[in-house]
């Protein structure tokens, strides 16, 4: 199953889907559902008008992702500004597709996920960010810790301004760089729908980021063993066993 | 200040205060060190909004607000809606408060608990309990604990707890609250201070 030519893609996606479960636990703590999915259709149309400008992809979507987040900071509003950014970032990729045979072609490959074709430059850019992410748990957590004290205070300090500020540019380089590798869908569903089930089946906070880097991987794992010998694309076939596991984690918190 | 008078742990001098623009004063208050207040008064006179200015979450527009210095403010909220499913435990809340968990039966039954799971009386204990030990930690600081209606919610079970828990507070830490509760300030025996005394005159 995991040829020479499959080793790397498969490293790559298993590594950028650990690293979107975290990002998703954090993102469902914060209640920032409606920023992710606005953040990540900007680093694609980010990469769309890359591809219309021969420009690199991964600092154009980096650039549009920060621009987008930094906007959406300045506002208390979690829902209807985010739905509005997103749909604007919606209708700027289908713009640009519309009007260059180029973009097409990118606007496609965001949007159906080209892991199969991941390179040693994407594994680079993964493994480097996995390494930051290891190495930035610990500030993360005290983050999305003190994310959910409002409006109660805690006699101690609240994290320093630089570790939120760190904390935002490790979400967008995880979404960016996982909408890239895995296509938007696919990295949405990697970041959402595992945390989800994760709140489901946890009792307390480590389990809640445990059970979601287990379903994240089992679906990344399901979705692999599938998706090859079926021959169909990953992204659909991993939203699709990412929302059963969602589901069977719902049904199982029900029924225990 | 009289010579035998005890500092003021919180000052504030004709202060207007409000979110996006002033909505309260001028008022003027210095609460001593080690005091235990109530603040009363009708609804909408300005007693949580001076809680939120104190921790910053409100505005000073104009005068001053002064708090001493190496003093650890913590705040109970007047109320926290749980989201759901918030896959969070009792011992998870304690820690992101800086607390260290209280001997109570009654709490440590709580710590192993989802906070999305307990009761409403419950989950208003614990938050109180956190409140209150938040930053007890650390001796050598001066501690400021607010508490903005820690009544509410609080069921005949749990009340008596919830008692205990404040008159527990060290004498060395100052406590300001609000409550409409009279039976339960007098079961807490703090003094009552009308807010609306403390508006400058004119």
């Amino acid at each position: 199953m995991l040829g020479d030519l499959l080793l790397v893609p498969f490293v790559a996606g298993l590594l950028v889907t650990a690293v979107l479960a975290l990002a998703g636990a954090g993102l469902f703590l914060r209640g920032s559902v409606w920023q992710a999915l606005a953040l990540g259709q900007w680093a694609a149309a980010g990469g769309v008008l890359a591809s219309v400008l021969h420009w690199p992809v991964l600092p154009v979507a980096l650039a549009l992702g920060a621009g987008v987040m930094a906007l959406l900071q300045r506002t208390p509003d979690r829902e209807r500004l985010p739905l509005a950014v997103f749909l604007a970032g919606l209708a700027a990729v289908t713009l640009l597709a519309a009007n260059f045979s180029q973009a097409s072609l990118a606007a496609a490959a965001w949007a159906e996920g080209q892991l199969y074709f991941a390179g040693p430059q994407e594994l680079w850019a993964v493994a480097a960010l996995a390494l930051a992410s290891l190495m930035l748990v610990p500030g993360l957590l005290k983050v999305w810790r003190h994310a959910q004290l409002a409006p109660d205070v805690p006699a101690k300090r609240a994290p320093a301004a630089w570790l939120r500020l760190t904390e935002i540019a490790w979400l967008v380089a995880a979404i960016v760089l996982g909408s890239m590798v895995l296509g938007l869908p696919a990295a949405l569903a990697s970041l959402l729908l595992p945390a989800w089930g994760a709140a489901h089946l946890a009792r307390d906070l480590r389990g809640h980021f445990l059970w979601a880097q287990s379903l994240a991987l089992a679906g990344f794992l399901i979705a692999w063993s599938l998706s090859l010998p079926l021959d169909q694309p990953f992204a659909p076939v991993l939203v699709l066993v990412n929302i059963v596991l969602a589901l069977v984690a719902r049904m199982v918190a029900i029924w225990r | 200040m009289p010579p035998n008078a005890t500092p003021a742990i919180l000052s504030v001098q004709s202060a207007r205060l409000g979110f996006d623009r002033p909505v309260l004063g001028p008022l003027s208050v210095d609460i001593p060190n080690g005091a235990r207040w109530a603040l009363t008064g009708p609804n909408g006179v300005g007693k949580s909004l001076l809680l939120k200015a104190v921790t910053g979450q409100a505005r000073v527009h104009g005068g001053r607000l002064h708090l001493a210095p190496n003093v650890d403010v913590s705040l109970l909220g007047q109320d926290h809606p749980r989201r759901q499913p918030w896959p969070l435990s009792g011992h998870d809340w304690f820690r992101a408060m800086g607390a260290n968990t209280p001997d109570q039966p009654r709490i440590q039954a709580l710590l192993d608990r989802r906070l999305d799971r307990l009761s409403g009386g419950q989950w208003q204990l614990l938050r109180l309990a956190a409140a209150l030990h938040s930053g007890s930690a650390q001796p050598s600081r001066e501690r400021l604990v607010l508490l903005d209606e820690p009544a509410n919610h609080l069921d005949a079970e749990v009340r008596g707890d919830a008692v205990d828990l404040i008159a527990a507070l060290p004498a060395n830490a100052t406590l300001v609250m609000t409550s409409h509760d009279d039976d339960f300030l007098r079961a807490i025996g703090v003094e009552n201070h009308p807010l609306e005394g403390y508006f400058d005159a004119g």
